[in-house]
């Protein structure tokens, strides 16, 4: 039966034709003929036993269709009643209640229609659940849950009788939490993945309250939702809702006290889950005014860090379901109401009751934000506006930021923003994204192609650039390069098409036959007949073809703002006047100046510097080179080996590199004398010059014959 | 350079080249997997880039100061621009004069191309390939904590007002009123992006519906306290009852924070006309329907039909319960 698009139907209830249990089935067959006895006909009877099994202890986690509250999530949810949507319709009335006392159960209580499940929302501190118990243990002793069981091990909620009267639901309203429900199958938002369109729902009874701190500021309450299992002990819920001397129309905030002062030692422990458990105090008070929870965080905000890594506890990351659950728990874990005291008075009169959960998850209640509220104050406008200042946050408007620049935005959308250009000058340039604050004119020419990006670049009439276009072409050419897959694809697109184009367009064009007189046939010779062509040409009349060669270097941008004879007078340390004159004249000068020399005690003889050099370097390499060498190399083959060069020893002694190298010039080997002081003979630089001066009076010989 | 080689000259060759080149056929790809002007994986490739998905945010928005915290801002898709965007991949490569002169007498027809593809983007897979050029592309950005809190949000747009006139049904909106989404995306966790194949009137921005939710209208009260309202709806047509009727909602005496007393909410609920089926009780099916609660959904438009709440009411998400048909399969066929 559909039920049409956007439309859902509620059921109250929907009977399973079997409640778990086992059954027998005996089929029987009676057969009858004229002058046969029954008996003589007999079929034996046949004995079919049957299990129907539904969930008892543990829930597979893929029958829940959704939770609201989202397990693990923050946010305002203070005005809606927790639910669990389950995927198989029947299960809250596949069990019957069974409560082992009736004479605790309200005569109002509708048994039959309640189902065996309820969902109970604990805040922080008001119960303890204890994973992974033995299922005898999941229940109050002394009650015992007909029926097989499905697990070996489940959660318990161990909770004092006076928190049940507290938050589960009375007697009378249990069957008033539970519905079914039948939506479109086609409508995949109602029905997010079932398969049949029929769910069940299970409703809580209470409204997740954001917290309030003794200041009165909001504080996040974590809640843990149980759907727990009543089987057996439906007595122990409250049989009514206490009827109060007037109505109760408003409720408090549970009253978050930061009561226990913890170190960040100890915080470290409690996150860890490795506190011992006496050490912590969060008994709540029997307090009827509201909840008050306790809890040992001393900085809220370190804590709410911890707590966004729920990895913390868990060892590794491979964490499975199982310790997911574990991890939800874990603030409902220790602590609760229930664990701390043995007085046994107190025991009798407020028992410890256990509840088996079928399955359970945990949120954040915090902030009063609902979507609504946040789209209503939404700040609406065209691209382009800016936002209006909030005198409430001065700090988020944006011109109070520091150090910036206010916005330079025009009413086309154009926004100034810093560029700088290739010359390194750094200017202002209007940019504007795909998104514009008018429609775009759609009657207008489309972007002729550009093959560059500075194609598109336009300047303005204010003068300034517009490179919006040119970063769109620049961005996408970036974004192709950046993913190889497209670069190929682009390249074999272009080989296939554009060659066969290319062919099937000189084929095709009739141009060959214009050309036939000129290169005759077209075979496999045209290429290199056409090559011929093309060079013959060339070489005949270059001008008409060739151009001039493109210089090597272009031409540079004067580097030096004066005159080079100065620029180089003064680097050298010479008065101006030496560098002015004829060529001839400026030598002579040049001869006399005085040249300084770092003041080094040196002597250079002409032929020396080139020696000396080769000396230095050999010795480097050679040094480098047994260094590289020298895991390889034995005393034995460095002994051997012939010629090898200057201080091999000092090479392997270790890791000094011999005498200390200043300038390119070895001081040490050089026998002392070696260098001549300028003046005294004829150094390198004096060799060049002589050779220069000799070139000089050959060319003049030259000239002059 | 070693051809002499003017402007001129290019301009010349180009257009020799042009002429020469075999008139480029526009062929329609019939399925999205087909080669059309450029092969169907360039081509998928490239309509994302149209609709900017590879685009780096900052190149969308320029300055974060155009985009402030809890800000819609509405735009136009320059179509300049994703040509541009477009120009910029296919000169790839395009290493000579002849691969360019070849690009040239292609682009219109791959520009075509695009155009229509770009509207087959989400495309239902059982609807037909959509034809026709590209028309207008507009959308909004949203910067909100909405975006973040409340993921995969509804974003419906529609060319005129189906609140007004002849279109009524606000759930069912006439086919052709319905601007369809080109893209609908979170770029950050608060920063939603949407693109309209079109210029819609009325944008519907709504709260997802993670499953229908149960719950009050809460009302903070002095003292640490809050209240919490239920308006009371008809059974039979699940309408609020007329004149409308909030009812306060009971909390459990002596009872945890925010623990309502159920059973005394469903007494008085009991006692209001038109709130029971032919049943004297009240079931669990009827409690549930007093209690739903709609996603909220914020209606950008037109605001001639703002002011009149009546109008604005027909707007918010209503589905119809049949209650008839719960009343007959769970009551009359006996349950």
């Amino acid at each position: 039966m559909g039920v049409g698009k956007g439309k859902f139907l509620l059921y109250s209830k929907i009977d399973p034709p079997l409640t778990a249990g086992t059954y027998r089935f005996t089929a029987k067959q009676v057969l009858g003929a004229e002058g046969m006895d029954e008996d003589d006909l007999r079929v034996e009877q046949l004995e079919t036993h049957v299990r129907v099994r539904s969930p008892l202890y543990v829930l597979p986690p893929d029958q829940v269709l959704s939770t609201f509250p989202p397990a693990g999530r923050e946010g305002a949810f203070g005005a809606r009643l927790p639910q669990i949507v389950i995927k198989r319709r029947t299960l809250p009335w596949e069990r019957d209640l069974d409560p082992i006392d009736m004479a605790q159960v309200d005569p109002e209580a509708e048994l039959d229609d309640a189902p065996w499940l309820a969902l109970v929302v604990v805040a922080q501190g008001e119960a303890e659940l204890k994973p992974n118990q033995p299922i005898d243990q999941c229940v109050t002793p002394g009650v015992t849950i007909p029926g097989l069981a499905d697990a070996e091990v489940g959660n318990a909620l161990h909770i004092r009788k006076s928190m049940v009267d507290r938050i589960f639901p009375t007697q009378q309203e249990v069957h008033l939490l539970a519905h079914a429900r039948q939506v479109d199958l086609d409508d995949t938002e109602l029905m997010m993945g079932d398969d049949d369109g029929f769910l069940s729902v299970v409703i809580a009874n209470r409204l997740p309250l954001p917290g309030r701190g003794d200041d009165g500021e909001d504080v996040p309450v974590k809640y843990l939702a149980c759907l727990v299992n009543l089987c057996g002990q439906f007595h122990s819920l409250p049989p009514k809702a206490p009827t109060p001397p007037a109505d109760v129309l408003v409720t408090t905030f549970p009253l978050v006290q930061l009561a226990t002062e913890v170190t960040v030692a100890t915080q470290d422990k409690l996150v860890m889950g490795t506190l011992p458990p006496q050490a912590l105090d969060v008994l709540p008070k029997a307090d009827v005014s509201g909840t008050v929870i306790r809890t040992n965080v001393v900085n809220p905000q370190a804590k709410a860090a911890y707590e966004a890594q729920p990895g913390w506890g868990a060892t590794s990351a491979s964490r499975g379901t199982k310790d997911l659950y574990v991890e939800m728990a874990r603030d409902f874990g220790r602590g609760g109401a229930v664990s701390l005291d043995p007085d046994r008075i107190i025991a009798a009169l407020d028992p410890v009751l256990r509840f088996p959960v079928l399955i359970h998850w945990s949120f954040t209640s915090f902030g009063d934000e609902t979507f609504e509220s946040l789209m209503k104050g939404l700040d609406s406008g065209l691209l382009g506006t800016r936002g209006a200042p909030n005198p409430d946050k001065p700090k988020e408007n944006p011109e109070s930021s520091p150090g910036r620049l206010p916005l330079e935005v025009v009413e086309t959308g154009h926004v100034g923003l810093p560029h700088r250009l290739r010359r390194g000058d750094e200017v202002r340039s209007w940019y504007r994204g795909p998104l514009l604050p008018h429609p775009a004119d759609e009657a207008a020419d489309r972007l002729p192609l550009a093959h560059a990006a500075d194609q598109i670049r336009v300047v303005v009439p204010d003068g300034r650039e517009d490179v919006s276009l040119a970063a769109a072409f620049e961005i996408g050419r970036l974004l192709g390069l950046s993913r190889p897959s497209m670069v190929a694809a682009l390249m074999r697109w272009r080989q296939l098409g554009f060659q066969q184009a290319r062919l099937a367009g000189v084929v095709g064009s009739g141009i060959l036959d214009g050309l036939a007189d000129v290169i005759g046939d077209v075979d496999r010779f045209l290429g290199g007949r056409l090559g011929a062509a093309v060079a013959e040409h060339i070489v005949a009349s270059p001008e008409d073809i060739l151009g001039n060669p493109a210089p090597l270097v272009t031409a540079g941008v004067p580097v030096l703002d004066e005159a080079p004879n100065k620029v180089l007078a003064r680097g050298l340390g010479l008065p101006a006047a030496a560098f002015e004159g004829e060529p001839g004249l400026v030598l002579e000068k040049l001869r006399g100046a005085e040249v300084k020399l770092p003041g080094l005690d040196l002597q250079v003889q002409p032929g020396l510097l080139k020696d000396a050099l080769a000396a230095t370097l050999d010795a480097r390499f050679s040094r480098a080179s047994i260094a590289a060498l020298a895991p390889t190399l034995t005393e034995d083959v460095l002994t051997d080996v012939s010629g090898v060069p200057l201080d091999l020893g000092l090479a392997l002694g270790g890791l000094d590199l011999g005498p200390a190298v200043l300038g390119g010039l070895a001081p040490g080997p050089i026998e002392s004398g070696a260098f001549q002081p300028h003046g005294k003979g004829v150094d390198a630089l004096d060799g060049l010059i002589e050779e220069q001066d000799r070139l000089a009076d050959e060319a003049d010989d030259e000239g002059g014959a | 350079m070693l051809f002499k080689y003017n402007h001129q000259d290019a301009i010349e060759l180009t257009q020799a080249m042009l002429s020469l080149a075999p008139d480029v056929v526009a062929t329609t790809p019939e399925d999205d997997d087909d080669d059309g002007v450029i092969p169907a994986e360039l081509r998928r490739w490239l309509v994302q880039l149209r609709l900017l998905e590879p685009v780096p945010f900052a190149y969308l928005v320029a300055d974060s100061d155009l985009l402030p915290l809890e800000s819609i801002r509405w735009f136009y898709l320059d179509r300049r621009w994703t040509d541009a965007l477009v120009q910029g991949v296919l000169s790839v490569g395009t290493a000579n004069s002849d691969d360019r002169t070849h690009l040239a007498a292609q682009y219109p027809a791959i520009r075509d191309e695009l155009d229509r593809e770009e509207r087959n983007r989400r495309r239902a897979r059982t609807d037909p390939r959509l034809d026709g050029g590209g028309g207008p592309v507009s959308g909004f950005v949203l910067r909100s904590k909405a975006v973040s809190g409340w993921p995969a949000v509804h974003v419906r747009a529609f060319s005129g007002d189906p609140a007004a006139g002849a279109a009524k049904d606000t759930d069912n909106p006439p086919n052709d009123m319905e601007v369809r989404l080109l893209r609908l995306e979170r770029l950050a966790p608060a920063v939603l992006l949407c693109l309209f194949d079109g210029i819609p009137r009325t944008v519907h921005i709504e709260e997802p519906r993670q499953g229908v939710q149960f719950g009050f209208d809460m009302t903070n009260q002095p003292g640490g306290t809050t209240k919490a309202q239920l308006e009371v709806r008809n059974a039979e047509t699940f309408e609020y009852v007329r004149p409308r009727r909030m009812l306060d909602v009971k909390f459990r005496h002596r009872g945890a924070s925010g623990v309502v007393d159920i059973k005394r909410l469903e007494d008085e609920l009991a006692d209001i006309d038109d709130t029971l089926g032919p049943d004297d009780e009240m079931n669990s099916g009827e409690y549930a329907l007093q209690l739903v609660q709609f996603p909220w959904r914020q209606v950008w438009g037109d605001m001639a039909n703002a002011d009149e709440p009546a109008a604005n009411e027909e707007l918010v998400f209503k589905p119809v319960i049949s209650y008839r048909a719960i009343v007959r399969d769970a009551f009359l066929k006996g349950d």
